[in-house]
């Protein structure tokens, strides 16, 4: 249950700027790591900047969730929000420059189905990439393999999520129960899922539990259909007496409430230069790429030159 | 298996399996060959260690490692001197800490640390506790004699028991022998038509089954039990001690769910929730799911959390 959860005790912060910090802390310890290996001709422009990190985080995080919603078979809600999450949590901790996005956004959604218990083998879910050819895929599925534990350990092990859909469920059984005021509540229900799909692709599942994103989601959609729902929270939560936690929980909402009203879909043309430069750091800094092959090393194995690998683009995922 | 064969003459183990190793008190291990080898020029040094032994040191190796047997030989020597048992020691902790020292004796003496002062302790302590020691051994000696009394018995009883067995079949048999012989004589002299002879010995011998059977039946009543006290025997034990605690009083657990109440899974139906989920099919039921159990979860889930955290 989430009040005894690792979300609850580790993974759930107090503000935005705590995750900004954090944020900003996983960029300049990359740069500091790099600084220090002492690598010549570095300029501090040919880093990524956080907003520029921003953007590029937000694009990746729109490719897995198409990525995932063209999954098939079809992946169930739960899975996706898993998956974002993992990418959310991992890229806390980490920078894009040092774990390129479009291999870490792959291994989420791998590992989200194996925790969820979606079983999907690996052959099918590579078999997903559709641009690429069956070798291709291989490659793809070699890469998984390798980063998928180090994923795990920046996660923390803490791989169990608790997602807002089953309490949305919960809520709407509830309401159904003991809010005879409302006629028809499953009328809410498409308005409350945007809100929630909407809602895993900005921080709040980082600062609030899921139970109140989903009473968020729900009371949003009720005062757009232009129903008050205010009468559930006093009678049927018990809040009636409380005010300090319903003025507490109202904060709450407006604040999720203006985190989705932040969001935007980044533009193509920044997206494209940002990749870029990206593309220039992942080939200039990232030695850890070419030490885990270590089968050149061997010489025994005589697999086609890893050289191919970096030719593979984001296109080729969709 | 074969400890790497003899240090001296090296291969006689290998070609002779049944050959024997023997250990010294430093701890090295000779073929028996060797150790006749040995005493016969008249030196008596250890070929590894060089130190000084005696024939009658050498003893056959019961453990795979010479220093197993070497430890054993010491703490047996030890053990001769530091006999105390654990009545003798007002608390349990007292008679652990004597246990200590005399492992901390073995173990110095078996590799070879601060033996002298280690032999000093030993002298010392035997001083001191020469009255205890010779207590204890006479204790020790009494208890193996009772024992070996115990056990003579026990044989003498069993060997009893063989002997009557063995009787009893040897006239069971002579009976049976009897009643044929008697059979025969009577058909030979009696004026009885033979049918009626034979079924006469028929009924004897039914008769003689029945008999031996139920002497096998009855079973000889005993006067002791299997652990070897006697019946009626009075065996007055030590009062068991009090021990005066804190009554332990059940309180139930309580998980803080920071949200609203959860009703309870019996409740659900009653409470109207059932009807808003849906309902579960056969197929379901037979592994023992009911749409409580997922109605149940989902509250949970909603109200787990829900509320902010008093700060």
């Amino acid at each position: 249950m989430f009040h005894i959860s690792s979300q609850r005790k580790y993974w759930i912060f107090k503000s935005d700027d705590e995750l900004e910090q954090l944020r900003q802390k996983a960029n300049q310890k990359f740069r500091n790591k790099i600084h220090e290996s002492g690598k010549t001709g570095v300029s501090a422009s040919s880093f990524l900047e956080r907003h520029e990190e921003d953007v590029l985080f937000k694009h990746y995080e729109r490719r897995l969730l198409d990525f995932c919603n063209a999954f098939k078979p079809v992946m169930p809600k739960s899975v996706v929000g898993t998956a974002i999450m993992y990418f959310r949590r991992f890229y806390l901790n980490n920078s894009i420059m040092e774990y390129h996005p479009r291999i870490i956004m792959l291994i989420c959604a791998y590992l989200s189905c194996k925790v969820e218990e979606f079983n999907v083998s690996s052959t099918q879910f590579v078999g997903n990439l559709l641009q690429e050819t069956p070798a291709g895929q291989e490659r793809v599925l070699e890469q998984i393999l390798e980063y998928e534990l180090p994923l795990i350990q920046q996660l923390n092990f803490h791989l169990v999520v608790h997602t807002p859909y089953r309490p949305m469920e919960g809520l709407l059984i509830d309401i159904k129960t003991r809010y005879p005021m409302l006629e028809n509540p499953e009328s809410l229900r498409k308005s409350a899922d945007d809100f929630l799909t909407q809602a895993t692709m900005t921080d709040a599942g980082l600062l609030f539990p899921p139970s109140q994103i989903a009473l968020t989601a729900i009371l949003n959609s009720s005062s757009r259909a232009g129903l008050s729902m205010e009468s559930y929270l006093t009678e049927c939560l018990g809040l009636r007496g409380d005010k300090e936690s319903l003025s507490k929980m109202y904060e709450s909402m407006r604040r999720m409430k203006t985190l989705l009203k932040k969001y935007e879909l980044p533009k193509a043309e920044e997206v494209n230069v940002y990749k870029q430069k990206l593309e220039r750091i992942h080939a200039e800094f990232s030695p850890s790429n070419k030490r885990k092959r270590g089968y050149e090393e061997d010489g025994h194995v005589a697999k086609e030159a890893r050289l191919e690998e970096e030719v593979w683009t984001d296109e080729d995922l969709m | 298996m074969d400890d790497q064969g003899c240090p001296r003459c090296k291969t006689t183990k290998y070609r002779n399996p049944s050959l024997k190793l023997m250990v010294n008190v430093c701890g090295h291990t000779l073929c028996e060959n060797c150790v006749e080898m040995l005493f016969v020029r008249g030196s008596g040094n250890c070929v590894q260690c060089d130190t000084p032994l005696r024939k009658s040191n050498f003893r056959v190796q019961l453990f795979e490692d010479p220093t197993v047997d070497k430890e054993v030989e010491i703490r047996k020597k030890v053990l001769k001197i530091y006999n105390k048992r654990d009545v003798d020691f007002p608390s349990l902790r007292e008679y652990n800490d004597y246990l200590e020292q005399v492992e901390d004796i073995v173990y110095n003496l078996t590799s070879n640390i601060d033996v002298e002062n280690t032999k000093l302790r030993m002298e010392q302590y035997q001083r001191e506790n020469r009255d205890v020691i010779q207590k204890n051994k006479a204790k020790l000696t009494r208890e193996q004699e009772e024992l070996e009394e115990l056990l003579l018995l026990e044989q003498r009883d069993n060997e009893q028991r063989r002997l009557d067995v063995l009787q009893e079949e040897q006239r069971q048999l002579q009976a049976k022998r009897k009643n044929k012989q008697a059979l025969l004589d009577e058909l030979e002299q009696s004026r009885l038509p033979a049918t009626i002879l034979l079924a006469q010995h028929k009924v004897r011998a039914a008769q003689l089954e029945t008999q031996i059977e139920q002497q096998k039946q009855v079973v000889k009543p005993t006067n002791i039990f299997s652990t070897g006290i006697h019946m009626r025997q009075t065996v007055s034990l030590q009062p068991v001690p009090r021990i005066e605690e804190v009554l332990y009083t059940y309180k139930p657990l309580h998980i803080e769910i920071y949200g609203p109440p959860v009703p309870e899974l019996e409740q659900l139906g009653r409470l109207g929730y059932l009807n808003h989920v849906r309902a579960a099919m056969p197929q379901d039921t037979a592994g023992g799911y009911n749409s409580a159990l997922a109605c149940h979860r989902a509250l949970q889930d909603a109200f787990s959390g829900l509320f902010p955290l008093k700060r």
